[in-house]
Order: C-alpha cells, then sequence, then structure tokens
C-alpha cells in the first residue's frame, strides 16, 4: 500500500513538472531584430574601385580626391536595451568549432551586411550597444573559427596576435605610397591602407607612458522610435555609417597617413568611430 | 581435456582472476592515457593556458606531433618546426644555426627560443607580440623568413590529404580541416613540452644530495647576482630589459609591440632551463658561451637610453665566480625531457 502511495505522489509530481515546462515555453514569447548597415562616403553610397585605380570619386573636407577599393569591420557584443528594462545580449561564442556573436560587415559581401539577431525577448527596444573591433576577452580565448579564422579570410595580426576590427583600403590622388612588388602580391602606387587594431587595455603604471592602445570602441546608438518585438513582426534598424566622418574626424591627409598598420597610428581614426556610426531609421 | 580440467577450478578463483585481469587491464590503460595528461610540477605557477578549451588527447597530440615535423606547414614543403625546434637543445636551434633558417636558405632575424614550458608563459617571441599560444605558429608558418607559406594553403594542402583528414576527424570528430584545428592540435603537443627533471629540481623538491658543494654555491651565487631578473621556477620575471648588448638597435625589440621609445632594444628575460643546451645565446645570437654571456654581463655592458638601471655598472663577477655559476647552470639540463619519446618523429 505504501509503494502505491509512493508512486502516485511520484507520478503528479512528474505530471506536474512537465506540464510546468510547457507553461514557461508558452509565455516567453520571442522575435527577430535586424540591423541593417549602409556604408556612404559623405552624401554618396559608397561604391568599390579597383585596387590601385586613379578614378576618384570622393573627396575629403580638405579636398583629398580618393577612392575605396576595400571596407569593412567586426561587429561584436551586440545589446538591445527597452526603456521599460528590456534587455537582450547576442550570445557569444569562441571556440574552434564555433563562433557566435561576431560579424565581419564587408562592403563587398553584401549579405555581410544584414545582422539578424533571433531569440529577441518579445517587448519594446529603443536602444542598441556594439564594438567595433574584437576585444581582449575573445582574443584570449585562443585560435577561433568561424569570421575569426585567418584561413577564412579573419583580418588578424600575427606579429601583436590580435583582429583588425576596421579597414579601409584605396587609392587617393596624394597618397605617398609607391610602387612596391613582393613574391605574388603588390602594393600599388598611390593607394593606402588604414588598419585599426589593438586591443590590450593595460593600465598604465605610475611614472609610465601609455603604452598599449585599446582601439576596440563601443557604439551606442538610440533609435528614432521604439521598435516592438514579437514573433509575428520583422522589426529592423537603418544604421548608416559614414566613412568620410572618419577621415575628417581624424583630419587625414593621404601624404603622411597612407599606411596605418598598428594600433597607435589607428589610435586618431578609432576615436571618431563614436560618430561615425548612425541610426538612419528603423522600420517596424 | 583442458576444458575439462577447467571446469574443476572453484568459481571464485575464476571470479578474482578475472578481476585481476580487468584491473591490470585498466591501470595500463591509466598509465598509457598518463602519457597524454597535463602535470604541474608541484613547484612551478599555474599554467597560463585554459586547457578546458583545448583538452589534451592522445589523438590531438599525436597529431599536433605529426604537424610539427611535418614540412608540408611551408611554402615548398621544404622547413617544418622541428627544422629550426629541436628536441636534443629543448627544442631550441640547432647551434649551428645562430639565426633560423626558412625556404629557400632565407636567414631569419632572431635566434630560435627553445619550446619548455610553454604551458605557464604569459606571452611569446622575444618581443611578447603574441599573448596566446595556439597563435604562435602563424608567425613561423607566413613569416617570409620561415615558411613563407599562408595559413589558407596549409589548410587546403591538410584537406587534400586523406591521412590528415582521418587523424582530424580522430581527434576533433570533424569531417573538414581548418586552421583553428590544427593550431589547437600544435598547441596540445607543445603543451606537455614540460622540463623540471633536473638536479636542480631534486635539490628544491627536498634532495639536498642532488647538488655538489659547488653546484650549490653557483645556485647561491646566481640567486645573488641574476636572480632579480631570471626569478621564480621558471628563471625569468616575464619583463622586457635592455641588457645592454648593443646601442644601436636595427630590431627594436619589445618597442615593435609598445610602440613606445621607452622599450628600444627591450627583449624578453629568457627562461634559463636547459641553457646549457640551447647556445647560442640572446636574441641575435651573439654569445656562443655561457662564459661569454657572463663575461658580457661582468664588463661589456654597452650604455643606451633604455638599458636596465640594474646593469648600469653591470655585474661584477670574478673568474671563480663565473665558473660557479656556470657549474650551476648546467645543472638545470633535463636529460629525461630531452630523450622523452613521447616528443620524438617515431611511428
Amino acid at each position: 500500500m505504501k509503494l502505491y502511495n509512493l508512486l502516485t505522489a511520484l507520478i503528479i509530481v512528474l505530471a506536474y513538472t512537465s506540464c510546468d515546462s510547457d507553461d514557461q515555453s508558452e509565455t516567453e514569447a520571442v522575435g527577430t531584430l535586424q540591423l541593417k548597415f549602409d556604408h556612404f562616403v559623405g552624401t554618396q553610397k559608397m561604391e568599390l574601385s579597383e585596387p590601385g585605380s586613379i578614378e576618384f570619386q570622393y573627396e575629403t573636407a580638405d579636398g583629398e580626391a580618393f577612392n575605396i577599393s576595400k571596407f569593412g569591420y567586426y561587429v561584436s557584443e551586440i545589446i538591445l536595451e527597452g526603456p521599460t528594462g528590456e534587455y537582450y545580449e547576442d550570445e557569444q561564442l569562441v571556440s574552434a568549432l564555433e563562433v557566435k556573436g561576431f560579424y565581419h560587415v564587408l562592403q563587398d559581401e553584401p549579405s555581410s551586411r544584414f545582422i539578424t539577431l533571433s531569440d529577441v525577448p518579445a517587448g519594446r527596444y529603443n536602444r542598441v550597444t556594439f564594438k567595433i573591433g574584437v576585444s581582449e576577452s575573445a582574443v584570449q580565448e585562443g585560435a577561433a573559427g568561424g569570421v575569426l579564422d585567418p584561413a577564412e579570410g579573419a583580418w588578424f595580426w600575427n606579429w601583436n596576435a590580435g583582429y583588425i576590427g576596421f579597414a579601409i583600403e584605396g587609392t587617393a590622388q596624394n597618397s605617398g605610397q609607391e610602387l612596391v612588388e613582393g613574391d605574388g602580391w603588390t602594393i600599388p602606387e598611390k593607394s593606402f591602407a588604414l588598419h585599426i587594431g589593438g586591443w590590450k587595455d593595460i593600465e598604465v603604471a605610475e611614472g609610465e607612458n601609455q603604452k598599449f592602445v585599446n582601439n576596440v570602441k563601443t557604439i551606442a546608438l538610440q533609435f528614432d522610435s521604439d521598435l516592438r518585438v514579437e514573433s509575428a513582426l520583422d522589426p529592423n534598424v537603418h544604421i548608416v555609417v559614414d566613412l568620410l566622418k572618419m577621415l575628417d574626424g581624424a583630419n587625414i591627409n593621404f601624404a603622411n597617413s597612407y599606411s596605418i598598420h598598428a594600433p597607435k597610428a589607428g589610435q586618431p581614426l578609432a576615436e571618431v568611430l563614436p560618430e561615425v556610426f548612425i541610426v538612419d531609421h528603423t522600420h517596424q | 581435456m583442458n576444458a575439462m580440467h577447467a571446469t574443476r577450478l572453484p568459481i571464485w578463483w575464476v571470479c578474482c582472476l578475472l578481476l585481476l585481469m580487468v584491473a591490470c587491464e585498466e591501470a595500463d590503460e591509466e598509465a598509457k592515457s598518463n602519457n597524454y595528461k597535463f602535470v604541474k610540477p608541484r613547484h612551478f605557477p599555474a599554467p597560463t593556458y585554459n586547457f578546458d578549451k583545448n583538452p589534451i588527447t592522445k589523438e590531438g597530440f599525436e597529431l599536433g606531433k605529426k604537424l610539427f615535423f611535418d614540412p608540408l606547414l611551408s611554402k615548398d614543403n621544404s622547413v617544418s618546426c622541428n627544422s629550426c625546434h629541436i628536441q636534443s637543445t629543448a627544442f631550441a636551434d640547432a647551434q649551428q644555426h645562430p639565426l633560423s633558417i626558412g625556404v629557400d636558405n632565407r636567414v631569419g632575424l632572431r635566434n630560435a627560443p627553445p619550446l619548455t614550458n610553454l604551458a605557464f608563459m604569459p606571452e611569446f617571441f622575444w618581443d611578447g607580440g603574441v599573448t596566446h599560444l595556439d597563435f604562435v605558429p602563424i608567425n613561423a608558418i607566413e613569416s617570409p623568413f620561415e615558411m613563407d607559406e599562408k595559413l589558407a594553403s596549409v589548410v587546403e594542402k591538410l584537406n587534400a590529404n586523406d591521412e590528415y583528414r582521418q587523424l582530424f576527424q580522430m581527434a576533433f570528430s570533424v569531417d573538414e580541416i581548418t586552421s583553428p584545428l590544427m593550431l589547437k592540435a600544435l598547441s596540445q603537443f607543445m603543451l606537455l613540452m614540460v622540463s623540471a627533471n633536473t638536479p636542480y629540481d631534486d635539490y628544491i623538491l627536498g634532495d639536498v644530495e642532488a647538488l655538489s658543494k659547488e653546484e650549490v654555491e653557483g645556485l647561491s651565487l646566481f640567486r645573488q647576482k641574476c636572480g632579480d631578473c631570471h626569478s621564480g621556477e621558471l628563471f625569468t620575471d616575464f619583463t622586457y630589459r635592455n641588457n645592454g648588448l648593443n646601442t644601436d638597435f636595427k630590431d627594436q625589440g619589445r618597442a615593435l609591440i609598445t610602440e613606445s621609445e621607452n622599450d628600444v632594444g627591450k627583449f624578453r628575460v629568457p627562461g634559463l632551463r636547459n641553457i646549457a643546451r640551447t647556445a647560442p645565446y640572446m636574441h641575435n645570437a651573439m654569445f656562443t658561451s655561457l662564459e661569454q654571456v657572463l663575461d658580457h654581463y661582468d664588463n661589456s655592458i654597452q650604455h643606451s637610453p633604455t638599458l636596465d638601471p640594474t646593469l648600469e655598472k653591470g655585474i661584477s663577477l670574478t673568474e671563480n665566480e663565473k665558473s660557479k655559476i656556470i657549474t650551476f647552470l648546467n645543472t638545470l639540463t633535463d636529460h629525461d625531457f630531452r630523450s622523452d619519446r613521447r616528443f620524438m618523429n617515431q611511428q
């Protein structure tokens, strides 16, 4: 009799727990939210030129004519926030087999300019923050796959191991670059390559100069209106990246700044990154 | 007849025998798998490598070893990791290669350091530009002075090789080979290169007989004269210093990484385990013997703005003291490590 009672109790408990978990999954409604990145140079849509081309579509505020042959950046650590405490953090995973939460946005890969966040808890959102670049926590995970695999096109510095967070390459009328021909590669005359990297965030010791530069920057953007996330909706945020703001903001003069391949030289460009990304509009 | 005989054995006896056999087999298995287990010597600091992210397995280690010895990693299939990192010299370069020799006999810029106790290192290379062991081999593979190959080409060559595909499948359960898995396998191989079995270690761990009187005197002198920089059980404080080798720095050393003029001409304080076997010495291989090294500290320090303050006046050493220090340094040679069969290229 005792055993029978015990079994009955067990069955009731089991049934109850399974019902409970069913209920939970129903209340946790989720939806998607898409970030769309569009690249501009001032008022013109960015178009890529062949490397070394001397046709210049664009001009800086100082009147320096240039074109772009390569453009892109890493987006990571995306967070959405809402006016009444809604919060979503895009999952970050760095391993050899799988990488999640890191996006390599490239001008010449249109699909990379759309980042779809899924399983966002239903609610209202009015703010997105993300990082441009790959920060220490990810670098220190060691060799990684996916968009962080250097053999698959990841932008990586071997000698000062870490990722290039933002890169611009092209040709400029005033560039001081001379033609360099190597074994199977060339650097065209008047070309430029501005690579922004550097992730070491080490506090300055007393009596010492700042040695390392952390060029991984956080971008925080407010939406023009609240966005509702629900399973039946398809909201998106249209973010405009204006390269001219970067070049003008950092007062780039191609005669001198045509080859940036180390953290310190990239710092002035990284400092203006927060002004380069703006929310153009949102779609509900 | 035999079967008949067996039936006469008491059942408990057979059981005991079976149990014993199983136990023995388990012990054997355990001993075998222990060869691939990372064991921190008890007097060593905590490892810096995160083993949770790359647990060492027999398959991963053996794959890493095969890669380490395979010239497929280089552009023209002529140079392997082993070309500049040889077990008999604690995985430093051969003495006749003061600077590393790459494809087409290209001469490198620095002396290839030994590959021991890498699991405990916070940074790698003479300038500390790499902060994770996984990323170390990329530099050797892609350097035009070393293997001059692209990481993507190595991955392509590996994927075209059925044996490698099978070995990666066994080690990581994947059908496709990728660069991070290749680097993780190489790390597994290098992480087990722990050198901690020397007369010095026996002495430190309590065997007072392990060192001779002269060696103990050498140890004491070493601590007094060299121990500020070559501190701890790895004999380095992991700092970067200008030790007065020259006044004109074609190789800027640490300043390449920090971009600070205060670091021009500074290089990593190297660990000294197996030091008697890793000649020539210094990043530029300018000394061929330990005698020359100690003579340098005694009377040849070159002054420049970034010279280490502790070396302003050099380190004054008598000939007798030098001799005793060298006697002590010889006790840091780990013969078991140099002949450990796990690291040998045997099939």
